[in-house]
């Protein structure tokens, strides 16, 4: 870890706020591939300790706007400052404390874990890296399977591998292309959890996603991006206030009583689901009142599932094609 | 920089093909002095083939000539074809770029591994080769390429020398394999690419009587060792050797690097199928290199004359002969000559250029006694003279005897008359 890394973590989170350093600042950026625009005068502003969720369909321009961040891509338009020092031309060096990778992390097959650890280390020029890799491969679980070629990985350890690889790096800013891609449900946990650590540490965070569903509880804040465009940004906070009523099926004994209930409430709105029970579309707050009213109605609930929470349908309703859908300014006005 | 080298010292290290192809090089020189030992036949087609079971310097040297075809441009081609393009083929590029290097590391690092790997295979081909020639043939004088006899010690010295000044060269195909690797990000192009242009060079090596284009023709540069080997020894084809290497070196690595800077890493491309017209683009533009370059072979100076060719010829085959008449017992005074008239040319119309049709016609004059004071022995040799200036020269058994004698103590030696080897200076 160097000087001014451990410096900063060994502030206080007010200090730090007080000297905020902004480890992205993204202005105006734009890529075209021929005649397709994928990144369109993107801005984006990430802090040091911020979480930030980078969301959209696939085709959106996630990928692209990483690579543009990382230095791998040629902005048509725009630039790029990372820790307020500005990304320069092709052969410019990425500062240090800046890891991460985009879209899946690709590794030399016919080389363990381990040795591909120590390949980018040695890039890295760190020194005693045989702790550092030790703790990096400790920290994502794959402490027994290091001296495993890659070959024989599957999806979810090579997602593993690229993080380790990132964690090499001391990061200070941690951009990751769709983290918990191929991760199982532990593994999906594991890597949230990792996330929250770094980020109290005062790493800044971009986590690029598809599924808002496995971000939603670690980012602090989101821009969400369609066809290259950012169409929505700002916190979690405000996300879920503008998020509209979360949707589920319900299964009852009565499904014609329950549905008189639904009517006489107020954010409540039931109708037959097209396979089976009802289809419940329900205000944030309203949903244990509703279920105490049809249980003391004496009708039995035999299952109640969530379909869409209100934050997907917020990022369905955001990135989804359709009439009125693009809420950028140029859009709107 | 270091780091870069480092870590790709080690990938080459444990690639399977490096490991492969280091092993060929051990063993295969001695497979081969094996194989020659327990057969009586020689590689006569290559220079020096006929004295493969007098001289173990002799070996080392053919596997040279042999590495200077095909086991260079397939060294560089292992080593360097792959280096670039290998991190498109695993999506690696996107991992080391986002680490502390600068590209212009990344470039300088790969390639100085790529240079130090050829540099190790070539000490290991010199090693193994000349170790190979020794243990199986022996340390025997050689005759050198104008008919007179090199002693061991400095045949040793000339065969180290042989394979050091074919670094230059060597490293030139490197630098072509990398510029193959990234500029088609493509394994079996970056490794076929270098074999491609030596079989192109090599054909080109064969027409044209100007020098210009041979020059250039950077596989013939493994052949500058030659000058060395006579006794009047030649360097102007080492020294246009050696630069036209540098000019290649620069050039490729020049072109690699604008265009590694300037790439775009977007991530895998999409497939396209091929079209009709790129591959009509490819043989058009291919076709249209081919036909310039075949005209620009008569280019410039001509570098194989039938009086270059004369001159060269006749000392050899008089330092030849008086070599045969000691093998044969017969004394032979110190600073004898032979009176020899000279004549070659060609089937061809005109007298110049490589080819395999050239005939050199040696009239011998005998001394006699009588009227006439000499009697006329003419000896017709057919030729092969190849744009570099080395020729090998074959006689009928009629004129010369076979190619297996009985020498002054009854044991079996090649006669140096049956198959000769020569180089002059075409600088």
């Amino acid at each position: 870890m160097n000087l001014s890394v451990a410096l900063i973590r060994r502030m206080s989170v007010s200090t730090r706020i007080f000297l905020r350093v902004n480890a992205v600042r993204a202005s105006g950026l734009v890529k075209r591939f021929e005649t397709t625009c994928a990144v369109d005068h993107v801005d984006l502003e990430l802090g040091e300790g911020e979480v930030r969720g980078l969301l959209g369909p696939n085709g959106a321009g996630k990928t692209t706007l990483l690579r543009l961040l990382f230095g791998l891509l040629h902005a048509d338009e725009g630039s790029v400052e990372l820790f307020d020092r500005p990304l320069g031309g092709p052969d410019s060096l990425l500062p240090d404390g800046v890891a991460g990778f985009v879209e899946d992390p690709s590794f030399y097959p016919y080389l363990s874990g381990r040795v591909n650890l120590e390949l980018l280390a040695e890039l890295d020029g760190t020194s005693g890296a045989t702790r550092v890799i030790d703790d990096a491969l400790e920290r994502v679980g794959l402490a027994d399977r290091g001296h495993d070629r890659v070959s024989g990985y599957s999806t979810g350890m090579r997602q593993r591998l690229g993080i380790a690889a990132a964690l090499l790096r001391s990061p200070r800013l941690l951009m990751l292309d769709e983290p918990t891609a191929g991760l199982d449900p532990a593994g999906v946990r594991d890597i949230n959890a990792l996330v929250r650590t770094l980020s109290r540490d005062g790493v800044a965070v971009l986590l690029s996603s598809h599924q808002i569903g496995e971000v939603d509880e670690v980012c602090d804040s989101f821009t969400v991006l369609r066809r290259g465009r950012v169409v929505w940004e700002g916190t979690a906070a405000e996300l879920r206030s503008e998020a509209p009523a979360a949707a589920y099926r319900i299964l009852t004994s009565d499904d014609e009583t329950v549905l008189g209930i639904a009517g006489d409430r107020t954010g409540v709105h039931a109708e037959p689901s097209s396979d089976l029970g009802l289809k419940l579309t329900i205000d944030d707050g309203e949903l244990d009142p509703f279920v105490l009213a049809v249980g003391a109605a004496g009708i039995a609930i035999r299952r109640l599932e969530l379909l869409v929470s209100p934050l997907e349908s917020m990022f369905f309703s955001l990135t989804e094609d359709g009439p009125g859908r693009d809420t950028t300014p140029e859009a709107t006005a | 920089m270091n780091n870069v080298f480092r870590t790709e010292r080690r990938k080459l290290t444990a690639q399977l093909s490096t490991r492969i192809l280091a092993l060929v090089i051990v063993t295969g020189p001695f497979l081969f002095a094996a194989v020659l030992k327990f057969q009586s036949g020689v590689p006569g087609d290559t220079l020096l083939g006929v004295w493969v079971h007098s001289s173990g310097f002799a070996i080392s040297l053919v596997v040279l000539s042999f590495a200077g075809q095909w086991g260079f441009p397939i060294i560089a081609g292992v080593l360097a074809g792959d280096l670039f393009s290998s991190e498109d083929r695993y999506g690696t590029w996107k991992m080391i770029l986002t680490r502390s290097q600068r590209r212009r590391d990344v470039f300088a690092g790969k390639v100085l591994a790529a240079a130090a790997f050829s540099l190790a295979l070539l000490l290991l081909a010199t090693i193994s080769s000349l170790v190979a020639g020794l243990v199986f043939t022996g340390a025997q004088p050689l005759v050198g390429l104008n008919g007179m006899l090199l002693s061991a010690g400095d045949c040793l010295l000339f065969v180290l020398i042989a394979w050091i000044v074919s670094l230059l060269p060597l490293l030139a195909f490197t630098s072509i394999a990398v510029l193959f690797s990234v500029a088609t990000r493509n394994g079996i192009l970056g490794v076929l690419g270098p074999l491609l242009v030596a079989l192109a060079m090599q054909l080109l090596a064969l027409i044209g009587k100007g020098g210009i284009v041979h020059v250039l023709l950077v596989g013939s540069a493994f052949d500058d060792w030659h000058g060395l080997l006579t006794s009047q020894r030649f360097y102007g084809p080492l020294i246009e050797g050696s630069l036209v290497s540098v000019v290649w070196i620069a050039a490729c690595l020049g072109g690699a690097w604008l265009i590694l800077r300037r790439r775009d890493f977007a991530g895998t491309p999409v497939p396209r199928r091929p079209g009709w017209a790129t591959a009509v683009r490819v043989v058009a533009v291919s076709a249209a290199v081919i036909a310039v370059l075949g005209v620009a072979t008569n280019w410039g100076p001509v570098t194989i004359t039938a009086q270059r060719l004369q001159r060269a010829f006749t000392p050899t085959f008089t330092n030849l002969t008086l070599l045969q008449q000691r093998q044969l017992g017969r004394a032979v005074p110190r600073g004898a000559k032979l009176n020899i008239l000279t004549t070659c040319q060609r089937r061809a119309a005109s007298n110049v250029g490589p080819g395999d049709d050239w005939t050199c016609t040696l009239t011998v004059l005998i001394p006699q006694a009588g009227a006439n004071p000499f009697n006329p022995t003419p000896v017709t040799y057919d030729m092969s003279v190849k744009s570099n200036g080395c020729y090998k020269a074959e006689a009928p058994p009629a004129f010369v005897g076979n190619q297996l004698m009985r020498d002054a103590h009854g044991q079996e030696v090649v006669n140096p008359l049956y198959t000769i080897y020569g180089c002059f200076d075409t600088s």
